[in-house]
């Protein structure tokens, strides 16, 4: 699945955000122009931009890409974002329920496991100017969408303008947030997101163990474990909303059971807990032999804390698994996670009768999964 | 642990620096339903336990290996609480406060880039 | 803390082994937790918020006397550091944690007294031999509430903070004062939104009196009716002479047409141990099940009133009525783990306290005990008592659990009085020879008024105390099944969550 593709940019300065159409005569001042093989041109026309893939440039003061490679994976809707340097890069997909907005790259923590490995470079400016040009032409039915990283509230301020202006302009959408949590271990970042009184917000933060010494290491960051529960604490003084994630590998295979209760007893609050499959993306590769064990090894674990905070009542999904390594009671939790675009079914999938109910794969799991995938055949 | 029977009456030498007053009274608060306890100071070093039996004919036997190991079990409970004494307050304190605003932390954020989470 | 340093620091994502995350500096430092042996061969260890960890016996020394090496013990070193029995720094990062956790246990307390009883009639025309009342069975002008009485009684309650209150009608046989009744559920449904509170009703009777008008009423006021019922019929009516000796039928039949009206729910069964009971613990659980119940409460007999008269059939030690309940809880269990849904309360009541976080408030097993924190009393005479056993006391002309007069005392002198801060030294097992150290000490509570009438002072004596030896051998006993027992500790959660 293509989130991007590139032409040759004509008379671009700034990053401009608009709606795709192909239809030459939208009105519409927030649209960009797909002009195929030809290319329309009248009075009325109000465009942010023209993309074609004709290979010459026009004389037009219309922003211009030309000689694009492909717009087969554009729908009449999407949101894309046009660069001074002719890419032309994919933000909001009308026909996705996982569309994402990624605040920054920025990250304090440095997971062994990330999948979108951190850029130290402050790219607020460039983001945030982006986003805001973004937000407002998101489709208002728009059921959910997804906010991430590196670590949003590195944003500081901007953090809390950017979520103010999703509630103003998207009041009915579902907002999922990740974040490590760690920011709002200082009161003030807490309270400043509680007075958003934004009832649609949910976090989602990762939680590795309840061993601070096990979690900073997975983690990479010293005192990480001690922030992210004060964070906890503090997010539910003000009602936030939180679901908890655990990523499944080796490291937090060991004490999960222990986690579990850890989470009933200390932080009875929150939603929603997330068990993760492993994504063999960004760092993990790096540190596979830390981080891999055979998914069907483990499920006795995840049993048991699966069904402990289900039974207190404590909402549970198992994501980014496959049906046939699980074993039948645990797949009430799962749910069919995987991004549209980098899921993907093995060839001995096609001849599995829960294929439909199934989440698949990651793209990245064609080069490491389990040995266990094996189609199911119910008659 | 120097002890001594006399009849229906069991007498302990215990050093007072390793079980001072609140751990004997503690300790043999438990053996005040079957027997009469006394405790005095001996000496500059010891206290001297007395415990008479309430019935006539008893054994003691069995009750000296109690008597020693509840010795040890509430001198260690006596370290715990001198111990975590100030921290226990602290969480109580903490608990029923009305005003308290737990303080934000003195460790690091870690970001390379600089985020400060004190201004916002 | 010098944030904008970092912004020169190059930053530095190779990625380091665990051993650098270790904030360990040299000895580890104690948190405040309790421990105590529950057999030969384990101890059990208690934190300050009631989180517990079973270990073998010897544990707690090691632990204490600091000889605990992390780089040998490392699970138990986690588990510890995790479930806040030790720490790492003086005063650990996460107290404020703590504090919040400690503060919930406790926060069955925050709006004060809920329960008001309303002790409505002292008629009654049965004559159950271990009753605490005295029994009268003419005279309703001098028996039955005055109307005034009750006036005052709801205006008091509805000056309790709490939002949430309960009336609940006692006797004698409440029913056969069904008119005052009436009047008092009117009444206090009236004031009740007037001072935002929103009431709960429950009647307690031996349902002999019930009527279809009866039922009726209860169905709009949504009034729970709370029943006795001994076990088989032998035992019920051995122990509730009533004359014609059908108490059981009627017991029975009043209990069926009030499931018919009311509900299934809006019935609840309550069994009074006596001596007769302790032989027959496997019936009295069968009798419950048959009966429709799923649920029971064991609890022992209260030894006040007729019960300390009549000593030779009621009088008996901790270690009989201990025989029994054990009998009886696994007798429970049994039903549980052939897939039954059967919950034994008062067990459920210990075991919500060990195993969450969540308050836990039960007025006879609570710390600072349920005594005007959570109950008071309002007798049909206009006295006002601390609890319900201290009202019986008086019965015998035992004066000291009585609070006041509602002709002539307030809430405050009531509720605040001398005599409520004389029972406060008494009422927090915190501070209490025995219970301070005590490592059930959040799993259990306490009773002045019991230590009164049983042993002489608000205080009591532990080692001789019946309370003491109850509560310690069956929490002790319910925390040996779960850790011997997956499938019971299974079964235990699924009575507090109320799903298999």
């Amino acid at each position: 699945m293509l989130l991007k593709t590139k032409g040759i940019p004509w008379i671009i300065k700034e990053t401009i955000v608009g709606r795709v159409t192909r239809d030459a005569y939208d009105i519409d001042s927030n649209s960009v122009l797909i002009a195929e093989d030809k290319i329309i041109l009248h009075e009325s026309q109000n465009f942010k931009a023209i993309l074609t893939n004709l290979p010459n440039k026009l004389e037009i003061d219309i922003p211009l890409v030309y000689s694009v490679e492909t717009f087969d994976h554009l729908l009449d809707g999407d949101i894309v974002a046009i660069n001074n340097d002719g890419i032309i890069n994919t933000l909001y997909r009308v026909a996705s329920n996982q569309n994402f907005i990624l605040f920054t790259e920025r990250c304090n923590s440095n997971c062994l496991m990330c999948s979108q490995p951190p850029k130290d470079k402050d790219d607020s400016k460039f983001l945030v100017n982006l986003h805001k040009q973004l937000i407002p032409l998101i489709p208002k039915n728009c059921h959910e969408i997804g906010i991430t990283g590196g670590e949003p509230t590195l944003l500081e301020n901007h953090f809390f303008e950017l979520l103010e202006l999703i509630k103003q302009e998207l009041p009915e959408t579902e907002v999922h947030c990740l974040t490590n949590g760690r920011s709002f271990a200082w009161n003030n970042i807490a309270k400043r997101l509680g007075m958003l009184q934004y009832n649609q917000l949910m976090l989602g933060i990762p939680l590795y163990s309840d061993y601070y010494q096990s979690h900073d290491y997975i983690v990479q960051a010293k005192n990480a474990f001690n922030q992210t529960i004060k964070g906890l604490y503090n997010l539910a003084t003000y009602d936030i909303r939180i679901e908890i994630r655990i990523v499944l590998q080796k490291e937090t295979i060991q004490r999960l059971v222990k986690l579990a209760k850890y989470i009933y007893k200390n932080l009875p609050f929150v939603e929603h807990v997330a068990f993760m499959g492993l994504e063999y993306q960004g760092y993990t590769p790096y540190n596979i032999h830390k981080l891999w064990i055979e998914p069907l090894a483990y499920m006795e674990e995840l049993k048991e804390a699966a069904n402990f905070l289900s039974d207190q009542g404590i909402n549970v999904s198992i994501y980014n698994s496959q049906l046939c390594v699980m074993p039948k009671e645990l797949w009430k939790y799962n749910k069919k996670s995987i991004s549209d675009w980098k899921n993907i079914y093995l060839s001995e999938c096609s001849k599995c009768t829960l294929m439909d109910k199934c989440g698949g794969l990651f793209a990245s799991g064609e080069r490491k999964h389990s040995e266990f995938i094996k189609a199911i055949e119910i008659c | 642990m120097k002890h001594e029977i006399v009849g229906n009456m069991l007498t302990v030498i215990v050093d007072k620096e390793t079980y001072p007053s609140d751990v004997l009274y503690k300790c043999f608060y438990w053996y005040s339903d079957n027997y009469n306890v006394q405790i005095f100071p001996l000496d500059h070093f010891n206290y001297k336990v007395t415990l008479q039996c309430k019935v006539l004919e008893h054994n003691f036997d069995s009750i000296l290996e109690k008597i020693q190991q509840d010795l040890i079990d509430f001198k260690l409970r006596d370290i715990v609480a001198k111990e975590t004494r100030t921290v226990r307050e602290l969480i109580i304190a903490k608990a029923f406060a009305y005003y308290d605003l737990a303080d934000n932390p003195s460790t690091e954020i870690s970001d390379p880039v600089g985020f400060n989470p004190d201004i916002i | 803390m010098e944030n904008s340093s970092l912004i020169n620091k190059k930053s530095n994502r190779k990625f380091k082994e665990s051993d650098y995350y270790n904030c360990s500096h040299s000895e580890y430092y104690l948190l405040p937790f309790k421990f105590h042996r529950i057999n030969a061969t384990k101890e059990i260890l208690v934190n300050e918020v009631g989180d517990f960890i079973i270990v073998p016996s010897g544990t707690a020394e090691t632990i204490i006397s600091k000889k605990l090496l992390k780089h040998i013990d490392e699970d138990l070193y986690a588990d510890l550091i995790s479930n806040f029995f030790i720490c790492e720094e003086k005063v650990p990062a996460l107290i404020d944690i703590l504090a919040t956790r400690y503060r919930t246990k406790k926060s069955f307390l925050d709006y004060f007294t809920s329960l008001h009883i309303f002790v409505i009639s002292l008629r009654c025309e049965h004559t159950c031999h271990y009753c605490q009342v005295s029994r009268v069975v003419q005279n309703k002008d001098v028996y039955d509430m005055k109307i005034s009485h009750i006036d005052k009684g709801i205006d008091l309650m509805m000056q309790s903070p709490n939002p949430n209150i309960t009336m609940e009608f006692q006797g004698g046989e409440a029913l056969l004062a069904f008119d005052k009744i009436k009047y008092a559920v009117i009444k206090a449904s009236d004031e009740a939104p007037k001072k935002n509170k929103h009431i709960t009703f429950v009647i307690c009777t031996n349902l002999a009196p019930i009527t279809d008008e009866i039922l009726e009423f209860c169905l709009s006021y949504q009034i729970l009716i709370s029943t006795s019922l001994d076990g088989p019929e032998y035992i019920h009516n051995k122990n509730r002479h009533r004359p014609g000796n059908n108490s059981y039928q009627l017991a029975i039949k009043g209990i069926n047409k009030c499931r018919e009206s009311l509900g299934n729910d809006r019935v609840s069964a309550l069994l009074t141990t006596t001596n007769l009971s302790l032989d027959y613990p496997n019936e009295i659980v069968d009798e419950y099940f048959n009966q429709g119940f799923r649920n029971i409460f064991l609890r022992s007999i209260s030894p006040f009133g007729f019960a300390a008269k009549n000593s030779k059939k009621n009088k008996y030690e901790a270690s009989k009525f201990l025989n029994f309940y054990k009998t009886a809880l696994n007798r429970i269990i049994e039903y549980n783990l052939n897939g039954e849904f059967y919950r034994e309360d008062y067990a459920s009541i210990i075991l919500k306290k060990i195993l969450t976080p969540f308050p836990v408030g039960y007025v006879d097993l609570q710390s600072p005990s349920g005594m005007i924190n959570s109950v008071i009393v309002f007798n049909y005479d206009g006295k006002v008592y601390a609890t319900d056993e201290a009202r019986m006391l008086a019965e015998t002309k035992d004066y000291t659990f009585q609070l006041g007069d509602l002709d002539v005392n307030s809430y405050n002198e009531i509720f605040y009085g001398d005599k409520a801060f004389q029972f406060a030294e008494a009422w927090t097992n915190e501070s209490l020879p025995g219970c301070s150290e005590c490592a059930f000490q959040m799993y259990c509570g306490t009773d002045p008024v019991l230590n009164h009438q049983t042993q002489g002072d608000i205080y009591g004596h532990r080692p001789t105390s019946v309370f003491c030896q109850k509560n310690m051998e069956i929490i002790r006993y319910l925390i040996e099944l779960m850790d011997s027992n997956k499938q019971i500790e299974h079964v235990f959660r699924s009575w507090i969550t109320g799903r298999n």
